[in-house]
């Protein structure tokens, strides 16, 4: 391949993965860039071809690529400061630090370094405390600490800055702390302006409109939790970042009896979560879908026809399974997920996730949904 | 006597021209709009009323700026509510306010006369109610918020309302016939009552109800002709065919046009639609389901509601209902063409093959009728599937990128015709395959395994290649490699480098754990920890039926044996594309270096160099 062949190759993958939306084919785009560039041992153009890979993995769904694209540029930038500016990579080493806790295999001790390292490259650049302050309270939040009420205190009082995330994301994570006290009507308060359209991002309000479900549904709003959920299911449906979002339009339309709805929900989104680099994500989709396999139960569908992908465990042509091993299936995902989880946390939180999965079905509030689902 | 309203007018004028509409010229929709609504009502209480909307461009005598007069024949207003209307203008301060308001008449009827302050400073409405005394009542209304009612000198004869606008100067590029004509036709061309335009001396009407698809046309073709031709005026493509739309959820109807190329993949098509005969949006998006984006649309819609924007369809039960209705009806017309005219379809599926892919990836029904039609790449070139399989009995793909590449090196020697299926939808209708139609036999082949398939060396051969063997184990053990020695075709490829799944991306990490600092290192190991327990490694297979590889094994010296097999090992890498890692790329180094000292070496020994 000549100099010139190769760059004009880079080019035109840079030029396709900007004009496809986020997703696994973005993400494919930019790795063959990505190798090709550094086949050939441009740093500065492998260098700009991850940051590009950084934002695409981030938002499509790959959060171990991103990871890995992240740490190559970090490796450079700390061997030339003065090529690449360190400000540029603070951005998404929040992205990515974010996200480290939903690894198993990666230690607190790892996360904890991870996390200090985060708020000494922000004090350096002069930046306040608040976006670290909001990255302690998720991770802590997600790993079941206790701490993770003290430290939400302290990020909503702490001032924004250059490096605080969007109002419109911000007031989507404030949301998860009122859902977890049972706050349901002060959730749906913080989210109006996020459903109303008069803030909004990349991700919000995908993101919001799964997060308001179970509100809705407690306080039996069942209309709009409807078309939240036919609204929500419509932008997040081809986006793997969304996986555990699509975990929570599956739990609402298992406590509103949609089984059918749910299942094929399920087939269609379960190759995310058998190949999705989060388990925690996994984790979301595989409980919901372990409720939902049980209120099949519960209606009395012993069997289900389901066109699952060839890669799945239990796959058979035909497409015809019995409900039971799938559940049992399923129950043992989460199980296996939430031990390692647990674990490595110190804490009983994915298995108190996992029981309240378990007695959804108690739940149940009929409500059906006749609408066709979007192809 | 004069009033001022109870908020800044200015302020309003702003948020509207800033937030709620894109352009001026909005200002002739929410007009047409306030007549419609008045049309409507006054039908409402008088059935069989037909309506009439007249526009008309006074130009000055003495060359001053122009006025733009808009009438209907609608419902008018009364006294009480004109107060109601200027109550609704005192409240609209807010972006909120202004749209909960667009959904009652007096609200919509204020908001709309608001917008008429982007192109000019004074508004005067004349009005005569069909449900009051008979008066007349005029309101002029400044920008600066002033405004005065009082009962008009000139009394309507007939109940309806007027409003004049006199052109500001910097706006007078709206007050001309030709812009107004299209700013008309472009919003309101749907309108099922006349609306005429006076200018110039001439009066014309604007809108040739009903809408293109209602007409009657001689004959099919002529119909055909007709609907493509209004297709192109509205989109400016040329299509290749038209599809009557219909739904009876939110009561939509109108067309759907084949976009003549192959749409970027998932580009969603920004139709254009009405909603009651008005023209919303020519950017909705939502219309179809996802499948449908080898069209472009235009509808009108008596029931579906608009979102706050007024960009788009509210997304409600009513919307997805008349989404599926609509993807019926584009279904309907793929199977008809599968069943009378076949070769147009084909000639549709090699333009839209994915939109058509994923319809059968969705639709059992349709999947039978097309899944032979569709087109798959192969390692032998672009097959159709019925072809495929008439030649092929068991249907072997790989599913990713890489091992495609892997396996089309050797894979027409081989005589192996393998689908890949990397593409969008290609995997998921594969596997689809043996559901739906049970004597299909289906394969998922690897990269790793294709070694398998090699002829095995014989007894004697395997002893010729011992040290070979024994030499190229030791020398890629420490980049976890295995080796092999089999036959296989063609003879000109030495080595085939067998990468599992997720090869490519674990050198990928193996390159940043290399770059990056210490604490990254450790939090990439851990990431990475489950996925190297359950590693398979990659290997590279040697050609016996390869002449340099039958020298090699022929090669006494084991420290050139060792440096030729990592410099195949390296070629193997760079010829699938892999860069190469640190230790790699010292092996490179080094091999190269040993193999000039070699020759040099060589011709030392020989009498030297010259």
């Amino acid at each position: 391949m000549t100099e010139q062949d190769w760059r004009e190759q880079v080019r035109t993958l840079l030029g396709r993965a900007e004009r496809l939306e986020p997703g696994e084919a973005k993400v494919m785009a930019l790795e063959e860039a990505t190798r090709l560039a550094d086949a050939h041992g441009d740093v500065p153009l492998a260098y700009e071809v991850r940051d590009a890979l950084i934002d695409a993995a981030t938002f499509g769904g790959f959060p171990d690529r991103a990871l890995v694209a992240f740490a190559w540029c970090r490796g450079q930038q700390k061997k030339d400061p003065e090529r690449f500016s360190p400000e540029q990579l603070l951005w998404k080493q929040k992205w990515v630090v974010g996200r480290l806790d939903e690894f198993p295999h990666i230690s607190l001790k790892q996360i904890q370094g991870a996390l200090e390292d985060v708020e000494q490259c922000f004090a350096k650049a002069g930046a306040g405390q608040r976006a670290v302050l909001k990255l302690r309270y998720q991770v802590a939040r997600d790993m079941g600490d206790p701490a993770a009420d003290a430290l939400w205190a302290k990020w909503v009082e702490a001032p924004r800055d250059h490096l605080t995330d969007c109002r419109a994301c911000e007031l989507d994570d404030e949301l998860d702390y009122h859902l977890d006290r049972g706050e349901y009507e002060v959730v749906l308060k913080k989210a109006r302006p996020l459903l109303e359209g008069r803030n909004g991002c990349a991700e919000v309000p995908h993101l919001t409109l799964g997060t308001v479900l179970y509100p809705l549904f407690k306080l039996n709003r069942m209309e709009q939790a409807r078309d939240s959920h036919l609204q929500g299911y419509s932008l997040v449906r081809r986006n793997r970042e969304f996986l555990a979002t699509v975990g929570e339009h599956l739990e609402f339309l298992t406590l509103t009896g949609n089984v059918v709805r749910g299942l094929r929900l399920f087939e269609r989104h379960v190759d995310w979560a058998l190949e999705h680099a989060s388990h925690r994500d996994r984790f979301t989709f595989y409980t919901a879908s372990l409720a939902l396999l049980e209120q099949a139960l519960v209606e009395g569908h012993e069997r289900v026809e389901l066109s699952l992908p060839r890669a799945f465990t239990l796959y058979t042509p035909e497409g015809a399974y019995p409900t039971r091993t799938l559940r049992d299936w399923l129950a043992a995902q989460a199980e296996g997920i939430a031990a390692k989880f647990d674990a490595r946390n110190g804490t009983d939180r994915f298995h108190q996730l996992l029981s309240r999965a378990k007695h959804l079905g108690n739940e149940v509030v009929p409500f059906p949904i006749d609408a066709s689902l979007p192809s | 006597m004069d009033h001022r309203f109870q908020v800044n007018l200015r302020g309003v004028i702003e948020l509207l021209s800033h937030h709620l509409y894109s352009t001026p010229g909005v200002f002739v929709r929410e007009l047409l709009q306030n007549a419609t609504d008045a049309i409507r009502a006054r039908q409402h209480l008088e059935p069989g009323h037909p309506g009439t909307v007249r526009v008309e461009l006074i130009e000055k005598q003495d060359g001053g700026l122009p006025t733009l007069l808009f009438s209907d024949d609608g419902v008018g207003l009364t006294e009480e509510e004109l107060h109601r209307f200027l109550a609704t203008i005192g409240e609209s301060s807010k972006r909120e306010t202004l749209e909960a308001r667009r959904n009652d008449f007096i609200g919509q009827f204020g908001i709309g006369l608001l917008s008429c302050f982007m192109v000019c400073d004074e508004l005067l409405v004349v009005t005569r109610s069909a449900k009051g005394d008979g008066s007349t009542l005029e309101w002029r209304g400044r920008h600066d918020g002033t405004y005065a009612v009082r009962a008009s000198e000139h009394p309507l004869e007939r109940p309806g309302t007027q409003v004049f606008l006199v052109a500001r100067a910097d706006a007078a590029e709206y007050f001309t016939a030709e812009r107004v004509r299209q700013l008309a036709t472009h919003y309101g061309g749907l309108l099922p009552f006349p609306i005429h335009l006076t200018a110039d001396g001439r009066t014309e009407t604007l809108n040739p109800a009903p809408p293109p698809w209602r007409r009657e046309y001689a004959s099919v073709a002529e119909r055909r002709k007709a609907l493509l031709a209004y297709g192109r005026e509205v989109f400016h493509t040329d299509f290749v065919d038209c599809i009557p739309l219909r739904a009876e959820a939110g009561q939509v109807e109108g067309l759907a046009f084949v976009l003549p190329f192959s749409p970027n993949f998932n580009a969603r098509q920004k139709h254009r639609v009405y909603l009651k005969d008005m023209l919303l949006s020519e950017s909705a998006e939502n219309l179809l389901p996802e499948w449908a984006f080898f069209v472009k649309c235009v509808v009108n819609a008596q029931g579906l509601r608009p979102t706050a924007s007024r960009e788009s369809f509210y997304e409600d039960a009513t919307l997805a209902r008349a989404r599926e209705s609509l993807g019926q009806v584009l279904r309907q017309y793929l199977v008809d063409l599968a069943h009378s005219d076949p070769r147009t379809l084909q000639r549709l599926i090699a333009l839209h093959g994915l939109s058509v892919k994923a319809l059968a990836l969705d639709d059992d029904d349709f999947f039978r009728l097309v899944i032979h039609w569709l087109p798959f790449e192969t390692t032998l070139g672009m097959m159709t599937l019925g072809h495929y399989r008439q030649t092929y009995p068991s249907v072997r793909y790989v599913t990713n990128l890489d091992s495609f590449r892997q396996v089309a090196r050797v894979a027409a020697a081989q005589e192996l015709c393998i689908i890949n299926g990397a593409y969008t939808h290609d995997t998921a209708l594969l596997e689809k395959l043996p559901r739906v139609l049970p004597d299909a036999r289906l394969e998922l082949f690897s990269a790793a395994q294709l070694p398998q398939r090699f002829e095995e060396p014989t007894p004697e051969e395997h002893q010729q290649v011992a040290r070979l063997r024994q030499v190229a184990q030791e020398a890629l053990e420490p980049f976890r490699c295995q080796v092999t020695l089999k036959k296989f075709l063609p003879v000109e490829v030495p080595t085939l480098y067998g990468d599992v799944d997720e090869g490519a991306f674990r050198r990928d990490v193996e390159r940043a754990r290399e770059e990056t600092d210490e604490l990254y290192a450790s939090v990439l190991e851990g990431a990475l920890a489950e996925s190297q327990e359950e590693e398979e490694k990659p290997q590279l297979c040697f050609n016996l039926l390869n002449p340099v590889v039958r020298r090699l094994a022929r090669v006494r010296d084991v420290a050139q044996l060792k440096l030729s097999v990592e410099m195949l090992y390296v070629q193997a890498l760079l010829l699938g594309h892999r860069p190469l890692n640190a230790r790699e790329m010292a092996l490179l180094n080094r091999g190269l270096l040993g193999l000039i000292t070699a020759r040099l070496d060589e011709d030392e020994g020989t009498g030297g160099v010259h």
